[in-house]
Order: structure tokens, then C-alpha cells, then sequence
């Protein structure tokens, strides 16, 4: 017997996840912490070959000045002294450049870019009409009978991203749901309100430029999230987000 | 005379091959049966160089205040890091106690559904992903030229 049909309309929505490409910065406590276990290392450390030649020649030296015996001395000379290796070696660190933590997008706050905030999880979120709303949201389709919910979330992120995107998705089940009733002036006997089941992805190709986005998107953070979501939205879908 | 010698020689000499044989075999046996040679674990094992006497570091004796704090920043470590702990293992909890309602809510609609969302996913393991770094990679570096000789000791029992 064929089931009496739900007046809940089903939904699946893709959160995708850039995950982080650096480290965050650490706390007060955790660079204290680091510091004094460095200072605790060394001094529980011995001397290393390197520390016992600078501290050899530092002696030669001093006693070179003080009592000019240069011929005697000069035959345990070496032509390069540590201490010049490690001027050397900090003048090629200097040179090296790396790549800037906090980027252009980051300056100017281009939250369209992926390469703001690289240190947190960056989400997408688009602009979607639902009713006669325009609401930014996770990106969301309706569930059509024969497909799983896993499905429909990966053909709302097709729909939004175009097909080239590599995403993992974290699973077969739903993280989360939101529930919500339409408002009075659509509600039906079978059209009560609409369920939307929530999947986790993580973003693993960085480069979009494939990707045909039709509508207004944003990628943001967790924190940036209230600007945008609606606030009972926003309590459920922050349940499954990790910081 | 000419008959006899040649024969005794063949008889002595295969009795002689076969005592031999069986006396490496014993010998054989009792190698085998000693019990196999443990493997130096080379991390655990000081170098002899290293535990001359003119190698300590000679640094000056720790101040009262010094000692002092390090206990209390040890103190308010421990405290950070148990509060740290507990912010994870509710976050856990929130994330598993959100799953659980969806997986509740998606069996009042369809029970096929359910079916397939608990269905293990055999493509998510294994799971790989490099580690974050403290700078993003530059575009267009060139690393130095070089080549990488592996020189760990391989020990067979």
C-alpha cells in the first residue's frame, strides 16, 4: 500500500566547506606555553657540534687578540668560521619571501573571493528566491521522488557551481533540518510546510574558474553568518558547524 | 687387495658424508631453535660522544620569581586547555545530537530515505587531506634542486 502523502515539502541543501590553508594564530596562553617549553628544552639540552666549534673558535679569537700567537694558533685554523656560516644562513632566510597571510581579498573584503580568511572555514552561501523572498541561503533544490537526499544536495551544488566541482561529501546522512511552516495565505492540506535536510562537502579543488555561477554567492564565515541568515536559520544551521 | 680397499673407501666415506650431514643439521636445529635477535632500537640507544662531560651547558641557576612563574603559567595552562576541551566535546555533541533529529525527522517522511541516508558510504574512507601550513604556497615558486638519500639502517631478523 502505497503511503499517504506528506504535506511536508522536502528539500536538500549542500553546505560546502573550504577547508583552512594556514594555521590560526595562537593564543596568548599557547605562545607563553611554547616559549617557556623552549626555554625548558634548552635547558635540558647539551651542547651540539655546531654550538661546541662557535664556542672553540670564540676562544681562539679572544685569546688571539689578547696574546697575538697567530703562528702557533693559525694551525688548528679553519677558513670558514661558524659564526659566518650562520650569517650566511640568515641572510638567505631574509631573502626568501613567502606568501602573504592576510591577503588582497582580505583587505578589501571581498567576500565573493576564496582567498579571504584562509585561516577559517569559508562556507557558500546564495541568493535564492523562496516565495516571493529574496533570501541568502545554503544552496537548496527540491527533492524530486527517486533520488536520495544525498543527491539532491549534490544537484543543488551542480546547479549553483556547474558540474566540474570536487567536493567531498562527508556521508550519506543529513547534518541538520530546518523546519518551517509556509505562511497562511499558501498553507493547503497538503502543503503544510517545507523540511530542509542539510549535507556537509569539503571543497577540494581551490581553483573555481571552471565553475558557472549563475546567481549572487558569497563565501563567508561562521561568525559572518548572522549578517546574512535569518535567525532561526541561522540557530540550526550553526548546531552542525564547527568552528 | 685391489677389490677390497676401493669398496671400504666408499663405505667409510658415505657413513663420514652422512655423520657430517647429520651434525649440521643438529647444528642447524639449534641455531634455529635460539631465540631470534632483538632489534636495536637506534632512538633509544645515547651515542657514546654525547655523554662527555664538556658538552653540559653551563647556564646560570633559576631565579625564585622565574620558578614561580612557570608554575603558575603551568597552572593556568592546565585550566585553558581543560576549558579547551570541553568546548570541543560539547561541539561534538551539539553536531551528533543535530544529526540524530534529522535522521529522526527524515524517518517521519519517507522510510526509504531514512534507508539510504544510514547506508555507510564506502568512498569517504580512507580520508586524506594535508595539513594546513603557516604560509599560503606561493605562486610560481621554484624549490632549490636537490636529491634526498635515505640512509635508515634496515635491520632483517
Amino acid at each position: 500500500t502505497a503511503a499517504a502523502p506528506r504535506p511536508w515539502r522536502l528539500f536538500g541543501a549542500m553546505c560546502l566547506l573550504r577547508l583552512p590553508r594556514i594555521t590560526q594564530p595562537l593564543e596568548k596562553e599557547e605562545e607563553e606555553m611554547a616559549a617557556l617549553m623552549g626555554q625548558i628544552e634548552l635547558e635540558k639540552s647539551q651542547y651540539s657540534d655546531h654550538e661546541i666549534r662557535k664556542l672553540e673558535e670564540e676562544e681562539q679569537l679572544r685569546r688571539r687578540k689578547e696574546s697575538k700567537y697567530d703562528e702557533d694558533e693559525a694551525r688548528g685554523k679553519r677558513v670558514i668560521m661558524a659564526q659566518d656560516l650562520e650569517d650566511k644562513w640568515e641572510q638567505k632566510l631574509l631573502r626568501f619571501e613567502p606568501a602573504p597571510r592576510i591577503t588582497d581579498a582580505d583587505k578589501n573584503n571581498d567576500r565573493t573571493s576564496l582567498n579571504r580568511r584562509l585561516d577559517s572555514n569559508l562556507m557558500l552561501l546564495v541568493k535564492q528566491k523562496i516565495g516571493n523572498q529574496e533570501l541568502w541561503l545554503l544552496p537548496q533544490v527540491e527533492w524530486q521522488p527517486g533520488e536520495t537526499l544525498r543527491s539532491t544536495a549534490e544537484r543543488a551544488m551542480a546547479t549553483f557551481l556547474g558540474d566540474h566541482i570536487e567536493a567531498k561529501i562527508l556521508g550519506n546522512a543529513p547534518y541538520g533540518i530546518y523546519k518551517y511552516k509556509f505562511p497562511k495565505a499558501i498553507r493547503t492540506e497538503d502543503n503544510v510546510g517545507a523540511k530542509v535536510f542539510f549535507f556537509k562537502a569539503f571543497l577540494q579543488s581551490s581553483d573555481l574558474s571552471q565553475a558557472e555561477l549563475k546567481e549572487d554567492y558569497l563565501w563567508v564565515t561562521k561568525d559572518e553568518l548572522g549578517d546574512y541568515l535569518k535567525s532561526e536559520y541561522l540557530k540550526k544551521v550553526n548546531r552542525f558547524l564547527l568552528d | 687387495p685391489c677389490r677390497a680397499q676401493p669398496k671400504k673407501k666408499k663405505k667409510v666415506d658415505v657413513k663420514r658424508e652422512q655423520a657430517q650431514k647429520d651434525r649440521m643439521k643438529k647444528k642447524i636445529k639449534k641455531l634455529e631453535k635460539a631465540a631470534p635477535e632483538m632489534i636495536p632500537i637506534e632512538d633509544f640507544i645515547t651515542p657514546l660522544k654525547y655523554s662527555d662531560s664538556h658538552r653540559v651547558r653551563s647556564l646560570p641557576p633559576l631565579s625564585f620569581e622565574e620558578t614561580e612563574r612557570r608554575v603558575l603559567l603551568m597552572k593556568k595552562w592546565c585550566l585553558f586547555k581543560q576549558k579547551q576541551d570541553e568546548a570541543e566535546k560539547k561541539a561534538i555533541q551539539t553536531l551528533v545530537k543535530a544529526q540524530q533529529e534529522a535522521l529522526k525527522e527524515l524517518r517521519l517522511e519517507s522510510e526509504e530515505l531514512y534507508q539510504a541516508a544510514i547506508r555507510r558510504d564506502e568512498g569517504l574512507f580512507p580520508f586524506e587531506r594535508d595539513g594546513p601550513d603557516y604560509t599560503p604556497p606561493l605562486p610560481g615558486y621554484d624549490p632549490p634542486e636537490g636529491k634526498c638519500v635515505d640512509i635508515t639502517k634496515v635491520y632483517t631478523q
